[in-house]
């Protein structure tokens, strides 16, 4: 057949013609929607049985009471423990982001060593011979005050085999980061003897004034808080908030009461003052007050009247009076202290001048009242086996009175101050004011071995990283901590096996008290950390195992409290904010950014507001009275003698005029795209000046300045 | 269509007790697999089916006051309540669509072809577009849930009141050989969550459910407007934008007036004149 | 070297010229498939739409477009239906101008939707209640009615028409035209004012709802109207421009007097029209849901009142005045104006109700979203303008468009 040009067009025609016609077009429309419908690249989680796991989150000093839902043993999410008698339901963001911390891809997934500033990863036999060695070769020179150790808190039996071991070792110098805990324990203590540490019944007050606290923004434990916060509305107590911004809190709050900042010392002080005048105090609970009652209500009255207090504080004197007055006369008030989360630096005089309005109510340890509670002593340690070496290590001088004067000394030091340093569960490269400072000091530290579950900060500063299991893959009893006013022991269990190589920190110095041997392996007698957990808590590991949490104490403590004036008597100095500066420029606490450690969770950097962060531009707050023609979202210098840094500014009607904020917990600078890199830390424009009562960081604020960028 | 038996479930979330901390926003991402990206600062494509406003009363300091409303998808039932809510009504391809015994306005992303009708008429800005692949960092995506399916791009997605928690309910229910769904057996992820217990979920028209006790909806038409369905009896409830005449599912409760007028516009005086004025007189 | 294609006794430009012209355009048409093809396979995050602009330049440009391009059905119904026979010396033009239009809005829909290769669910899943469904199966009905249109034209293309089966099929096609004019004039009604009710029916949008005649707003009906009035200006304009690039008067001044005139008295009923939904809009139904008519037009810093002046009167009474009065229709530059005016007046009504509908705030704590579109938006946009310049000039230079274009230019030549 011959093909010319009209049969090969008809064929053509009749072949599109044909096509067009056949199902072949309608299969292959069907086909593609269908492919895109099952797009290899967007993942199909795998089905399965629905099991469910216990535990207790510890990303913050809550303590909330967990429940996983799995799938296979596959955990894929967190929700609040509905029967744990801490958070009752619920659960704060941080805590149900938190499988997000699991497969954070700045997760420790082997034990590294640093090698020219590099890391590389090293088997956990070498790592605990590699840190062996060098603990050996300390005890060797017969120096074993110079290891130093920093963990977040001091309690619970981690922290306390931290302990355990620098008094088995020889050396006093365990330091714990500055935290709300350790401001009320400092207080109880300054007024009513050590061993004593306060909690608030924030669920039964009937008036609660709190000089900062951000109930609603993180402060104590936070889930416990909303909750005493939403049920505080519906019994009708009064609530007052006493702080230089309208946060969440203040909003909330029944007043606000905006207060310059640095001044909340000032005014409890004038208010103890109009209570002792007025006779508003309880003489039945003035009966065990201790020394210098007297002379502290001659102190207030002179050096604290109220028409002085109120031209510092920025309060109308009537408004101190009518304030003062109706807390005192209030059937169930409690003084909160503790500005934001309470974990920044703040002061003592602050917390003492605070609690003796509690104190002088006398509505201490009474339902709805101030709890002086022993401080946890449910952990039954055996007394570390120390030899010669130790005896003479742990009576050495502890180095500083806290983690950040510990750093400061060993920063102005020229000397070696610290051989080595053990850091557990904290960030101080970012989290102390001046971090600079701080990393500068660890460059100075010859061997920092990092237990950590996190490349952070202070992981990058570090020469050994022992990679620790999160909370969700290791065993841990873990107390209600601060302002909680009862005491909950949980236990943190396994709802995984470790996803990557690593162990719970118990294990890790357990092994590495081994490997040392002699008296430290005798002191470290345990096979586990898990068995070691068990003989520690003799008393309540039935409850642990079968509930998983532990009710120690509930309702108010018993016995008469001494309550003793001595340190206020003597007018302690307001700290001032360094600096000279026409601005005050304060760290804000934002319940969506975790401020210290593990840095926020991709899913609470994405609740973050645009008014906060914006791509990796920081905003500060200002009242546009202050802001001097400079405009709504324009981008300014903010100087500080810390410091500098560009951020943009966010009108806020809200913030004191002369006040400037920025929120804490951002700015962080190690990898993860998700989180780091956006913003800039507060931190780093506050030098840190320590307050000489507590050996604490008092550095609430800086004076600042800003000019247009 | 609506019997007896028809659900018609709905929130009540107390603005005065919220604070604004977005555990709801979270609880809900991990619960219903939703992505993130590297910045999220642009809250204009930044997927948060729970999303939390930020509220002020306008004034200066110191009277300037802030409260938070967290907005999930409103489950409209549209005017008159008869289903036609505003993004179901234009939805070409029926993707997403009004279920008549639950009242959940429901999206199924296989089916959306992202043309965005829905976003354009939808007042709350509940809807969000797809507008990358979602991915997870290596490894991260061993969390993700079998019972949402991921999305792809190119669709829209939204809150489904947990749909897949009334599934289970249901199928609980079923093997209990009831109909019943007791209250406490379907409650969302961001009630449950919601530390301050701010969120309440349940059944708007079981009498013995919390929602209804607190909304005391009105089964008339507002006589003001009759577009307006199950408007609140209770004084201190009110819902967004509903003169509109949407029907949301989801109430709002506050003590404070100022933030009970943010919820919907005004005119100069209208409020005064409004504000007291909560469902037909004849059914208090 | 193309010569054998061209219409006979028609003068075209050299071909290399030509070629030039068409690779010139060409660039910018490859420049628009880049774009497209970036959207396709990156998805549209290569757009600055975001969940607030859902809708943003692509809709209107896809509006706009079908706006315009309603110069088609019009002067169809005109010359087919109601029997105006001097429109014959346009209605080809007026077809391809349509079936650019039309194409292109399909190829912007294809680009628009999040997932193309889903497209079809609009048919297959339709929901009656859409007004973006109506809007689909009118369109690509209409679509198809418009290449039924347009094939008799290019079946007398000078080789093609030497086939006798395509002679034929163009003569009788041109017979039964008629009835695809009247099909199209009715599926453009709906399309048309299924476009406007897209905007119209959206009762979550203070800005953009309207009240109507049964379940059509009157959004509805103005869509349709402003299309008919303002799609004869762009073809006018469309023509005016094809004359002065090729240098030739193509239609006589009668024809365009005639289409002028009509457009002018449609302008001019259609705005009235609009002005008193505007009144109404602003005193009643907004306000009816707590909006003052200030909401939509302040505190934000690119819609104010101006737009509003602009669209209504700038471009709405001032061309219908200038087009139904004689002398200034008759005025070649006055004229001119006019239609620009046009186009521009119902191009921007496209954009307010598209774009300014999502910008404006609804919920009372919501602010002004304003977007700037991406350059890949820019460059899929201009895609089908390219597109419609390179098929304006090869049916302009193959086919027999302007049935008076030889005798129009043969006089001249005679006359000089
Ligand atoms: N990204 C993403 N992934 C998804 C989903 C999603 O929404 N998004 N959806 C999930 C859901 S709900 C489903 S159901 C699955 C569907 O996913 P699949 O179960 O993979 O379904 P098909 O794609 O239809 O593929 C079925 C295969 O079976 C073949 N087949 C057809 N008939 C027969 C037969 O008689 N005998 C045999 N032996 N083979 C046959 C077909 O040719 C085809 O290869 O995808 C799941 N995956
Ligand atoms: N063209 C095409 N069509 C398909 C398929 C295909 O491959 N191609 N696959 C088919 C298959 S196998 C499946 S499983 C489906 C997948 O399509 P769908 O069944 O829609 O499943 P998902 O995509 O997982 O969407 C689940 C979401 O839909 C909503 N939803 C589910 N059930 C209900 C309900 O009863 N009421 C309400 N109101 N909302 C509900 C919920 O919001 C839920 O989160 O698509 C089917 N259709
Ligand atoms: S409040 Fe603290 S302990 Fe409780 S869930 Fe949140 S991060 Fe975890
Ligand atoms: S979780 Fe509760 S308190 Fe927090 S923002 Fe959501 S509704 Fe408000
Ligand atoms: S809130 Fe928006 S998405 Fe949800 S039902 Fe209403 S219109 Fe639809
Ligand atoms: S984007 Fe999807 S759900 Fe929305 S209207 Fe279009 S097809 Fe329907
Ligand atoms: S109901 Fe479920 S889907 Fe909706 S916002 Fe709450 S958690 Fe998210
Ligand atoms: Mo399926």
């Amino acid at each position: 057949m011959k093909v010319d040009r009209r049969s090969f067009l008809g064929l053509g025609l009749g072949a599109v013609a044909g096509i067009a016609i056949s199902p072949v077009g309608a299969k292959l429309t069907d086909d593609s929607s269908i492919w895109t419908q099952n797009w290899p690249w967007t993942p199909v989680p795998p089905d399965g049985k629905i099991t469910y796991g216990q535990s207790v989150c510890t990303l913050c000093p809550g303590t909330c009471g967990i429940n996983v839902r799995k799938i296979d043993g596959r955990p894929v999410k967190i929700e609040g423990q509905d029967t744990y008698p801490v958070n009752n339901g619920g659960a704060c963001l941080h805590g149900i982001a938190g499988l997000q911390y699991l497969y954070d891809p700045c997760r420790v997934k082997t034990p590294l060593k640093k090698n020219n500033g590099r890391f590389e990863p090293i088997s956990w036999e070498e790592a605990i011979t590699l840190v062996a060695g060098r603990l050996g070769k300390i005890r060797e020179n017969q120096r074993p005050d110079s290891l130093a150790c920093i963990t977040d808190t001091n309690l619970g039996s981690v922290p306390g085999l931290f302990s355990h071991f620098m008094t088995a070792f020889g050396s006093p110098n365990h330091f714990t980061m500055q935290t709300l805990e350790s401001w009320l324990t400092q207080t109880a203590q300054t007024l009513h003897g050590s061993g004593h540490t306060l909690g608030f019944d924030l669920d039964n007050a009937d008036f609660i004034l709190s000089f900062g606290a951000g109930i609603i923004e993180g402060w104590g434990s936070p889930v416990a808080c909303f909750k005493a916060n939403s049920g505080r509305m519906q019994r009708g107590a009064k609530f007052y908030q006493i702080e230089p911004r309208l946060s969440n809190t203040a909003a909330t709050a029944d007043k606000w009461i905006p207060i310059h900042p640095g001044t909340e010392a000032d005014l409890a002080m004038a208010m103890c003052g109009i209570l002792l005048q007025e006779n508003l105090f309880d003489p039945e609970f003035a009966a065990g007050f201790r020394g210098g009652l007297n002379r502290f209500n001659a102190m207030v009255q002179q050096k604290y009247p109220v028409d002085q207090v109120a031209a510092i504080t920025g309060i109308s004197a009537a408004d101190i009076k009518k304030t003062a007055i109706a807390f005192a006369k209030a059937k169930m008030p409690v003084a909160v202290p503790g500005k934001g989360r309470g974990d920044g630096a703040q002061s003592l005089k602050e917390f003492a001048a605070i609690h003796t309005l509690n104190c002088l109510t006398g509505n201490i340890n009474k339902k709805g009242g101030t709890f002086v509670k022993p401080v946890p002593g449910y952990l039954a340690f055996p007394d570390p086996v120390q030899d010669a070496v130790a005896r003479d290590g742990a009576a050495q001088e502890k180095l500083a009175g806290s983690a950040q004067e510990l750093v400061t000394k060993i920063h102005q030091s020229d000397a070696p101050v610290v051989d080595t340093l053990f850091v557990y569960s904290a960030n101080p490269c970012y989290s102390l004011n001046d971090p600079m400072q701080t990393r500068a000091a660890f460059e100075k530290i010859p061997f920092v071995v990092n237990f950590t579950s996190f490349m952070d900060e202070t992981a990058l500063a570090s020469d050994v990283i022992l990679p620790i299991s999160t909370f969700l893959e290791r065993f841990e009893d873990v107390p209600s901590k601060a302002g909680f006013a009862g005491l909950v022991v949980g236990l943190a269990q396994p709802v995984v096996d470790p996803v990557f190589d690593t162990r719970s920190p118990g294990d890790a110095l357990i092994h590495l008290a081994k490997t040392l041997g002699g008296t430290m392996g005798d002191s470290f007698d345990w096979p586990d950390y898990k068995t070691c957990l068990k003989s520690l808590v003799p008393g309540i590991w039935n409850d642990l195992s079968k509930s998983g949490y532990a009710v120690v104490s509930q309702g108010p403590p018993a016995g008469r409290v001494r309550t003793d004036f001595a340190f206020l008597a003597e007018n302690p100095s307001t700290i001032q904010p360094q600096g000279d500066a026409d601005l005050t420029l304060v760290p804000i606490d934002d319940m969506r950014v975790a401020s210290t450690a593990p840095a926020s969770s991709p899913f609470a950097i994405k609740t973050v507001s645009d008014r906060v962060i914006k791509n990796r531009d920081m905003f500060v707050e200002i009242n546009p009275k202050t802001a001097n023609g400079l405009k709504d979202g324009g981008f300014v210098t903010v100087t500080t003698p810390a410091g500098s840094a560009k951020v943009r500014l966010n009108f806020n009607e809200g913030i004191m005029p002369g006040v400037i904020g920025m929120v804490k917990g951002l700015g962080h600078t190690f990898d993860n795209r998700y989180v780091a890199g956006k913003g800039v830390n507060v931190h780093e424009l506050i030098s840190p000046v320590i307050e000489p009562g507590s050996g604490l960081d008092a550095a609430f604020g800086v004076k600042a300045s800003i000019s247009k960028a | 269509m609506q019997d007896k038996k028809a659900h018609k479930f709905g929130m009540v979330i107390d603005l005065d007790k919220c604070t604004g901390c977005g555990s709801c926003t979270v609880s809900c991402m991990a619960e219903n697999n939703i992505p993130f990206k590297e910045d999220e600062s642009d809250k204009k494509d930044s997927i948060t089916w729970m999303r939390v406003y930020k509220l002020t009363n306008g004034k200066s300091f110191p009277d300037t006051q802030t409260a938070y409303l967290p907005r999930p998808c409103q489950h409209c039932g549209g005017k008159g309540d008869h289903g036609h809510s505003p993004c179901v009504s234009v939805c070409p391809a029926t993707a997403t669509d009004y279920g008549y015994d639950t009242g959940i306005v429901s999206q199924i992303y296989t089916r959306c072809f992202g043309c965005r009708y829905c976003m354009v008429s939808c007042p709350y800005h509940a809807r969000y577009f797809n507008w990358w692949d979602p991915v997870w960092p290596e490894g991260m995506e061993k969390y993700l849930s079998p019972n949402v399916s991921p999305r792809m791009r190119g669709v829209v997605e939204k809150c489904s009141f947990c749909y897949h928690r009334y599934q289970l309910a249901r199928e609980q229910a079923y093997y209990n050989e009831t109909d019943e769904i007791p209250e406490d057996a379907y409650q969302t992820a961001c009630t449950t969550a919601c530390p301050a217990g701010a969120i309440i979920f349940g059944d708007l028209n079981n009498p013995s459910h919390r929602v209804h006790q607190i909304v005391k909806p009105d089964p008339h038409p507002d006589p003001l407007n009759h577009d307006v369905v199950g408007k609140s009896r209770n004084p201190k409830v009110f819902r967004l934008l509903e003169r509109l005449g949407t029907n949301p599912k989801v109430y709002y409760m506050s003590e404070k007036e100022w933030i009970r007028k943010v919820g919907d516009s005004y005119l100069d005086g209208e409020w005064d004149k409004m504000k007291n004025h909560h469902g037909s007189a004849s059914h208090d | 070297m193309d010569a054998a294609l061209i219409p006979e006794g028609a003068k075209r430009c050299s071909f290399p010229k030509f070629m030039l012209g068409i690779a010139i355009v060409g660039a910018v048409l490859l420049w628009g498939v880049y774009a497209m093809l970036l959207c396709w396979f990156k998805g549209l995050n290569q757009t600055n739409m975001n969940d607030y602009y859902g809708f943003a330049l692509w809709i209107w440009a896809d509006l706009a477009v079908i706006a315009v391009g309603g110069g088609a059905f019009f002067t169809g119904l005109l010359k087919y239906i109601l029997k105006i026979d001097e429109l014959k010396n346009i209605i080809n033009f007026a077809v391809i101008i349509g079936f650019i239009c039309y194409s292109s809005a399909l190829l912007i829909l294809a680009i628009d939707i999040g997932q193309p290769l889903r497209g079809w669910f609009i048919f297959w899943h339709a929901n009656v209640h859409s007004m973006l469904t109506e809007v689909a199966f009118c369109l690509s009905l209409y679509f198809a009615v418009l290449t039924i249109e347009f094939i008799p034209n290019i079946l007398e293309n000078r080789q093609l028409n030497k086939v006798p089966f395509f002679h034929h099929l163009a003569h009788n096609m041109h017979g039964t035209m008629a009835i695809f004019a009247a099909t199209g004039a009715f599926l453009s009604f709906f399309h048309q004012g299924s476009l406007g009710g897209v905007a119209g029916v959206l009762y979550g949008r203070p800005f953009a709802v309207r009240e109507g005649l049964l379940i059509w707003p009157w959004t509805f009906f103005l869509f349709t109207w402003s299309a008919a009035a303002f799609g004869p200006c762009f073809t006018l304009l469309v023509t005016r421009i094809t004359e002065a690039v090729t240098g030739k008067k193509l239609v006589k001044d009668n024809v365009v007097h005639l289409l002028a005139k009509i457009s002018g008295w449609m302008i001019c009923t259609y705005i009235i029209a609009k002005i008193i939904d505007t009144i109404y809009w602003a005193t009643v139904t907004a306000p009816g849901l707590g909006f003052e008519m200030s909401h939509f037009y302040t505190n934000n810093s690119f819609y104010g009142y101006w737009i509003l002046v602009t669209e209504v009167i700038i471009c709405g009474v001032i061309p219908g005045i200038l087009l139904i009065n004689k002398t200034t229709r008759e005025n070649h530059s006055l004229r001119l104006l006019a239609i620009i005016l046009g186009v521009i007046g119902v191009c921007l009504n496209r954009w307010v109700m598209v774009l300014q509908v999502v910008a404006v705030p609804v919920m009372p704590f919501d602010t002004w979203a304003l977007y700037i579109p991406s350059w890949q938006e820019v460059a899929t946009t201009i895609l089908p303008v390219a597109y419609g310049i390179i098929l304006i000039a090869v049916t302009y230079r193959y086919l027999p468009v302007f049935p008076q274009e030889r005798e129009l230019n043969q006089s001249k030549a005679q006359e000089s």
